[in-house]
């Protein structure tokens, strides 16, 4: 059989087209490196943060992939122990030789690794370590997408200094993130001309409030923030209705957005303003592709955990796409100068690659719900002032 | 930071105080039933009270039952599981060295929290039923706390009353006081060993459907009245019954008060510190031990 003369170029011109269609699959995948704690005390919080990871990858993957190259995660198991954390981005970097890294689950393990990946330097996209420390000391290579604990009650302060109210007492379980929200709700009060008239930390597993809430009600501050977990919020909350304490706003940093405050308070939760780093009811970009994408993926609603991986996976993405190349330093220059809106709210760092745009809101419990009450841009629903008295409710 | 303390805020924290002890009061008093009757130092005793909190909690969840008639449940088990621990395990460590019984109980306050960790899971519970307080003036009354004070000061007081009258109560005193004659005289040992440490179970439980009401239920929650109840007796006198009701209200007092004065950080120290200067001082309690 003889050879067509038109058919050869027609042949390689699908073939060419095809080649074009589907990179992904001429190409070695790009291989991203994590740890997560999938065992030990994070293990709820890391395997989340994991979920957001795949789904970012599946999401980049439908698309084309990165750089016309498939995306895959390895993920190892840190137990939650920062040394581990360190043996195994060494193990990733040196021996399995990952293209790029991503962050692991919480402040103190992010903080322990950031020393291998700098030493490497490998970018480190970190979306869950809110510790403002990890970012300010002198480090290249690492980008962070939460908002810092400082900054959590800046609503609630914001919201209380245009009220016109003019105290605030401020407690706080004395560990490291909730010291850090401490002080940055008191600075942030003073900057607003509010005074801090009552300010102490309690340790950790304190479950008797009583003799501190006395010597709140004694200086009657017209805002409590409250710098907590949650069991302590819960308690705080129980106990302030037991003794009579009656601040015009209560707030609390981490418990007040969980479902369970509400089921363990019931009607006792009303009127309190809880913060939160992201809800899947907020007007953002992408939003809805991530909830069903999440959903149909893991048959659940996603936590803000999972979200803020999906963002940072995606975050980082961006910036390689941005520079054509996954060279650290030219990754680094692009995410040092981008600026991006995804699911999980806004992105935008300073030079040390500390996050400086994203907002955390603040909801407060109405009839059972969480409504969004702060930043305006964002709510979802006018708050609830003043907090009546417990015996007026 | 301390605002200046007023005679109402005195008046609040010996309130709060006053009506903790009472709790503390009754919760040691079982430790004290044990360690005076076989000499045994209870760890477990908090984990006990845990599951008495847990008892009323399912009760009130499942079939709405009122916390406080949890009680007549959460009492009686507790005074079953009490005896089986003590005919199974704690018998055999009564005449050992203080070191097994020690490491025994621990033990078992292991094994129970980490069972219930697996049964219940480590989730908060809460059973929501009487919150808030009664105000006086410019004093609150938390209503959960009051009822809890009186219920423990009624069930305390039959405890007394139980110990100093009745046939029983006078047989476990005197294996207290010297087992060798009261087994002498006829007293079956073995069996008040059994009964003492269900008692004391009991109270336990009574102490965890009381705070069932008025904190958050976890398996971890029972520990820390282990300390508190080691902390009364040893306040009382170990072994002395009465010494524990004294132990239990000046702790509680002592803990409110001295928060006012101090940040609540150093304030957990101030019990401890007095435990150690009372073992220096009055080894013995403040009213003398073994004297019932």
């Amino acid at each position: 059989m003889t050879i067509k003369p038109w058919r050869l170029p027609a042949t390689l011109a699908v073939a060419a087209v095809l080649c074009g269609a589907l990179p992904a699959l001429a190409q070695t995948p790009i291989k991203i490196g994590a740890s997560l704690s999938l065992t030990g005390t994070y293990a709820k919080l890391g395997s989340y943060q994991k979920e957001g990871y795949e789904l970012c990858a599946e999401d980049l993957n439908k698309k084309g992939g990165l750089l016309g190259r498939k995306v895959e995660f390895a993920v190892y198991d840190d137990q939650s122990t920062p040394a581990t954390g360190v043996r195994l981005y060494e193990k990733l970097i040196t021996e399995d030789k990952v293209d790029a890294v991503m962050g692991p689950y919480s402040s103190p393990i992010t903080e322990a690794v950031a020393n291998v990946t700098e030493k490497y330097k490998k970018v480190m996209v970190s979306p869950l370590a809110a510790t403002t420390s990890i970012f300010k000391k002198g480090r290249k290579y690492i980008f962070m997408v939460i908002s810092p604990a400082e900054v959590y009650l800046e609503g609630l302060i914001d919201t209380a200094a245009k009220r016109g109210l003019k105290t605030v007492a401020i407690i706080n379980e004395d560990t490291l993130f909730t010291k850090s929200a401490a002080i940055g709700t008191a600075e942030l009060a003073r900057k607003q001309g509010m005074q801090v008239v009552f300010q102490e930390a309690y340790p950790k597993g304190h479950t008797d409030f009583s003799a501190l809430l006395t010597k709140i009600k004694a200086v009657n501050p017209d805002v409590i923030a409250a710098a907590t977990y949650f069991d302590d919020a819960v308690a705080i909350t129980r106990q302030m209705k037991e003794l009579n304490v009656n601040p015009k706003m209560l707030g609390v940093t981490v418990g007040g957005d969980l479902p369970e405050f509400y089921d363990l308070l019931k009607q006792n939760a009303e009127y309190i303003y809880g913060a939160t780093q992201w809800e899947g009811a907020l007007p953002y970009p992408g939003q809805r592709e991530f909830l069903e994408g999440y959903k149909r993926k893991f048959n659940r609603e996603p936590v803000y955990h999972s979200a803020s991986g999906y963002a940072g996976c995606l975050i980082y993405a961006e910036g390689v796409k941005r520079a054509g190349t996954l060279d650290a330093d030219k990754v680094r220059e692009q995410l040092l100068k981008l600026e991006i809106k995804t699911a999980f709210g806004e992105y935008k760092v300073d030079q040390d690659g500390f996050q400086t745009a994203h907002k955390m809101v603040i909801l407060q419990w109405q009839d059972g719900k969480k409504v969004t009450v702060w930043p305006d841009e964002l709510a979802s629903g006018k708050a609830r002032f003043p907090t009546p008295a417990w015996n007026q409710r | 930071m301390n605002p200046f303390i007023t005679p109402v805020m005195l008046g609040q924290v010996i309130i709060s105080g006053l009506l903790a002890g009472s709790l503390y009061a009754m919760v040691a008093l079982g430790l004290g039933l044990i360690f005076g009757v076989m000499r045994v130092l209870n760890i477990a005793h908090g984990p006990l009270l845990m599951l008495g909190a847990y008892v009323t909690f399912w009760l009130f969840s499942t079939v709405g039952l009122n916390p406080y008639l949890s009680l007549l449940v959460s009492m009686p088990l507790l005074y079953l599981l009490g005896m089986l621990l003590q005919r199974f395990l704690v018998r055999r460590v009564v005449d050992a060295p203080e070191l097994s019984s020690l490491l025994l109980t621990f033990g078992v306050s292991i094994a129970l929290v980490n069972v219930a960790q697996l049964a219940f899971t480590s989730d908060l519970r809460a059973v929501e039923y009487l919150t808030g307080s009664f105000v006086l003036g410019p004093f609150a009354f938390s209503k959960s706390r009051v009822i809890a004070c009186a219920i423990a000061i009624a069930i305390t007081v039959s405890a007394f009353l139980f110990l100093q009258k009745t046939r029983l109560g006078k047989a476990i005193r005197a294996v207290s006081q010297s087992r060798e004659v009261a087994q002498v005289c006829g007293i079956n040992v073995g069996r008040i060993h059994m009964i003492a440490f269900g008692l004391a179970s009991a109270l336990a439980a009574a102490g965890g459907s009381l705070v069932a009401v008025m904190v958050a239920i976890q398996p971890e929650m029972g520990q820390v009245y282990t300390f508190k109840s080691f902390l009364v007796i040893v306040l009382g006198g170990a072994g002395n019954y009465p010494g524990a009701l004294l132990g239990g209200l000046l702790l509680g007092l002592i803990e409110q008060v001295s928060s006012l004065f101090l940040t609540t950080q150093v304030n957990e120290a101030v019990a401890y510190i007095l435990l150690v200067l009372v073992l220096l001082v009055r080894p013995t309690g403040l009213l003398g031990g073994r004297a019932s």
